[in-house]
């Protein structure tokens, strides 16, 4: 229990820091860049005296410094402020996204666990042979094919020639659920292909260290038929390094696939931050800095628990949970 | 045994997956009937950025709230000016007194009727946030629908300024609550997503609007809003490319116009090498702007001499056109004069948001090398050319679009050298003497033989290149009609309708 307890704190301990200095660079680096909120909202059409009235209004007149402790003393107090560029709250702005997001990263990790999987199996049963090969390649193209190319064909392939999927029409869970999903399912699938490559070689690679362990050949000796020497020895013991893979994959997916989203006219995170970028808007980029750094820490926090579950090894001698 | 497990479970997979498809599209299909209300969506590529109409001076914020705003007076699409809120302007002799009728009957989107009071406290709002509107030295009420503006200094193009948005005293924040009389009220703003208005019934003119909404759907690039609009998705979408606009198909109509902006080649006046005059002539005689236009806009767009958009009408003087025809011969002894018989390294800074300005300065150092000029080009991000360019004006040269009213002393009042715009440090005392003299100027004959004198110096002063002015283009699906181009940044959803079957 004591352990459990010196695990959680450690846990905690280390988000905050990450998310000190993760503010502490969000901070420098806007600092740096030229510009701000007033002049991209009012283009180059405004006076100085218009100007410098906006600023004073969003409040652009204090020193960032100034402005950075404030967003901090509000962050850790739960308040992430207001956005100067838009004037809603930044966590409001971040939870409208959160749909899409969530949306895409989830069809996407069931894509990338109902193909890798299968595909390394099946490639691990005898390496080097035909579909070996066959899935290797295909999972070298995939893996090199840029985002936007991939979503440029599919949407060419899938909408024009046979007339599926709407693109760019985005529809709310709340609204229509279906739709939703619809409108989700050829954007996750070209946010996931690069990922499930990426899984697939981990899958394979790990498969084949396990295969070469001594268990496998005495299971064999035992008279165990290959196919259930992979399901209950093979693959179980594969899932530990499995899963790391997959927690990275994940908490890539949850803070946003800015290309994709952007090709797709989807409402995710990473154009909102791209917007928040293009617009000097210090609040709001913190906040999603804030949001990425906390999901990345959660996840592995996630994949944590799961290796354990995984790894009865580590629970027996005492292991972290 | 095994097998038909598995077997069962692809079954119900499929099945599942079919249902999803044919669920979505089902309610893909589920469109449009006679008695729905008729909902119109225009593509946009840019975020809106401010509401409040005071405050928001951006083309992209402005093009939207012409639908939700008026002022006393409004543009038409032919560039004339036009009462709305007032429905008549006694001005005094000396241009110094504007006295407006104020439309009676007129309400604000919140229910409350238009008075005198809501004129004087606009024009009040508006005046602290607008340069054009800084020689207003008071406003009073002069009877229950009369208002008087009257101005420290004359200025006989005042008329064009009076076009700032009439808003009710009662809202506090119009960022966040935009009321205004227009025929359109704002309904939502989603971030990232759309800005909706809808039809306001009490709207001065009882026939106006025709639809009921209009959404303006937030696109990442042109090249998403072009899918949607293949796709059915958009119904309008303005300001594309003419490439662009040929592949939206037979559905739509593409119409076209003159957009009143002035693509220009900045050469700024202050520093080396184009702080002589011959230098800025020899690089409008090298500059081929008919290829640039070819090059980058597709041909659609108009050659330009100097900073006046010749749509202005009878203040532009066209004897100025064709002053600069390429001519490399005299461009190289115009050099030879200057001193730069050699020729010379300069930049080109373009921001890099702006794929046609890159484009064009990309062209132009192409076309520069011919009299040994090498221009070297140097993108930056829209925020670093703003604060570095436009406002530092620490540059030596840059292509941008000016937007400017379509007013002719807006077009042109950016040099003078006192002026905050004037970005390329052009100063010539004549022109300035000349321009403050066009304020007290009441007759438009006598006015418009100033703008022709003060055009005929910035040609043969070549304060800068200009290029041209890019052709607006709009596609339109063609069930719509009343869809009517203006020479400035609007979108007027007013009298857009479907045609009837």
């Amino acid at each position: 229990m004591k352990e459990r307890v010196t695990y959680i704190l450690s846990r905690v301990l280390e988000l905050v820091i990450t998310l000190l200095i993760v503010s502490l660079l969000t901070f420098a680096a806007f600092s740096i860049i030229p510009g701000d909120t007033a002049s991209v909202l009012l283009g180059i059409n405004a006076s100085p005296a218009q100007l410098e009235a906006l600023r004073e209004k969003l409040g652009l007149n204090d020193p960032l410094w100034y402005r950075y402790l404030s967003w901090l003393k509000g962050a850790f107090t739960g308040d992430l402020g207001d956005s100067t560029a838009f004037g809603k709250p930044v966590a409001e702005l971040i939870v409208s996204r959160l749909p899409v997001t969530f949306g895409l990263s989830f069809l996407s990790l069931i894509l990338v666990l109902v193909i890798s999987y299968p595909s390394a199996v099946i490639s691990s049963g005898k390496p080097g042979k035909f579909w070996d090969q066959f899935f290797s390649v295909i999972g070298h193209v995939s893996f090199a094919i840029p985002p936007f190319v991939l979503s440029l064909i599919s949407i060419l392939v899938t909408s024009k020639i046979f007339g599926y999927f709407g693109v760019g029409k985005y529809v709310e869970p709340s609204k229509d659920f279906f739709g939703y999903v619809y409108c989700l399912l050829l954007p996750a699938f070209c946010v996931a292909v690069p990922k499930i490559a990426m899984a697939f070689k981990f899958l394979r690679a790990s498969i084949l260290t396990e295969k070469n362990n001594d268990y496998v050949r005495t299971s064999k000796s035992r008279g165990l038929s290959n196919i259930k020497i992979m399901f209950r020895h093979i693959l179980p013991n594969s899932n530990v390094s499995a899963i790391t893979a997959l927690s990275i994959i994940l908490s890539d997916l949850l803070g946003g696939s800015l290309i994709v989203e952007q090709v797709f006219n989807l409402p995710g995170l990473g154009r909102l931050l791209l917007q928040a970028i293009g617009r000097r808007d210090f609040p709001l980029i913190s906040g999603i800095v804030f949001y990425l750094a906390a999901m990345m820490v959660i996840v592995y926090f996630l994949a944590d628990i799961l290796m354990n579950l995984c790894d009865p090894r580590l629970r027996k001698n005492g292991g972290n949970i | 045994m095994k097998a038909t497990k598995i077997l069962r479970t692809a079954a119900v997979a499929v099945m599942c997956l079919s249902l999803l498809f044919s669920v979505a599209s089902c309610s893909k299909k589920a469109q449009k009937s006679a008695q729905e209300p008729t909902s119109v969506t225009v593509g946009i590529t840019q975020e809106p950025g401010l509401f409040d109409p005071h405050l928001a001076v951006a083309a992209g914020d402005k093009e939207i709230l012409f639908n939700i705003f008026e002022g006393l007076y409004k543009f038409s699409s032919d560039g004339k000016l036009q009462p709305a809120l007032a429905t008549d302007c006694a001005i005094s002799d000396d241009c110094k007194e504007f006295t407006f009728d104020i439309r009676k009957d007129v309400k604000f989107h919140d229910g409350s009727v238009m008075t005198a009071d809501d004129v004087i406290f606009s024009t009040n709002r508006a005046k602290e946030n607008n340069q054009a509107l800084a020689s207003i030295a008071s406003v009073e009420k002069v009877g229950d629908n009369s208002v008087k503006i009257t101005l420290s200094t004359p200025d006989s193009e005042f008329l064009t300024h009076a076009t700032y948005a009439i808003i009710p005293q009662s809202v506090a924040d119009q960022n966040k609550t935009p009321v205004g009389t227009g025929p359109f009220k704002f309904k939502e703003y989603v971030v990232g997503q759309y800005v909706s208005i809808e039809k306001f019934a009490d709207y001065w003119d009882s026939s106006l609007p025709y639809l009921d909404e209009v959404v303006f759907k937030i696109c990442a690039d042109m090249d998403s809003g072009l899918l949607e609009l293949q796709n059915g998705n958009i119904d309008i979408f303005p300001h594309m490319t003419k490439d662009k606009a040929e592949m939206a198909g037979d559905k739509f109509d593409i119409v076209t116009g003159s957009s009143n902006m002035v693509q220009i080649f900045a050469l700024n006046n202050a520093v080396e090498p184009f702080d002589k005059k011959e230098v800025r002539e020899a690089i409008n005689f090298a500059v081929d702007k008919q290829e640039l236009i070819k090059l980058t806009m597709d041909g659609a767009g108009t050659e330009l001499t100097t900073g006046m958009n010749p749509i202005i009408g009878d203040a532009y003087d066209k004897s100025i056109d064709g002053t600069y025809k390429k001519d490399l011969e005299k461009a190289k002894s115009l050099l030879e004069q200057a001193g730069y018989a050699d020729g010379f390294d300069m930049t080109i800074t373009v921001p890099s948001n702006y794929l046609v300005h890159v484009d064009t300065a990309v062209a132009i150092a192409d076309q520069l090398k011919e009299i040994g000029i090498n221009a070297e080009i140097k993108q930056v991000d829209w925020n670093a050319w703003l604060s570095d360019v436009y406002t530092g004006r620490d540059f030596q040269s840059t292509v941008i679009c000016l937007t400017p009213d379509y007013a002719p002393m807006s077009e042109i009042a950016r040099y003078h050298s006192q002026s905050t715009d004037n970005f390329i440090n052009y100063n010539n005392p004549e022109v300035d003497k000349l321009m403050d003299s066009i304020p007290s100027t009441l007759d438009e004959k006598e006015r418009n033989d100033i703008y022709h004198q003060i055009l005929h110096i910035l040609v043969e002063d070549s304060c800068s290149c200009f290029i041209q002015d890019p052709y607006e283009i709009t596609v339109v699906n063609k069930d719509l009609e009343g869809y009517e181009l203006y020479p400035m940044y609007i979108q007027d959803m007013s009298k857009v309708k479907f045609k009837s079957a």
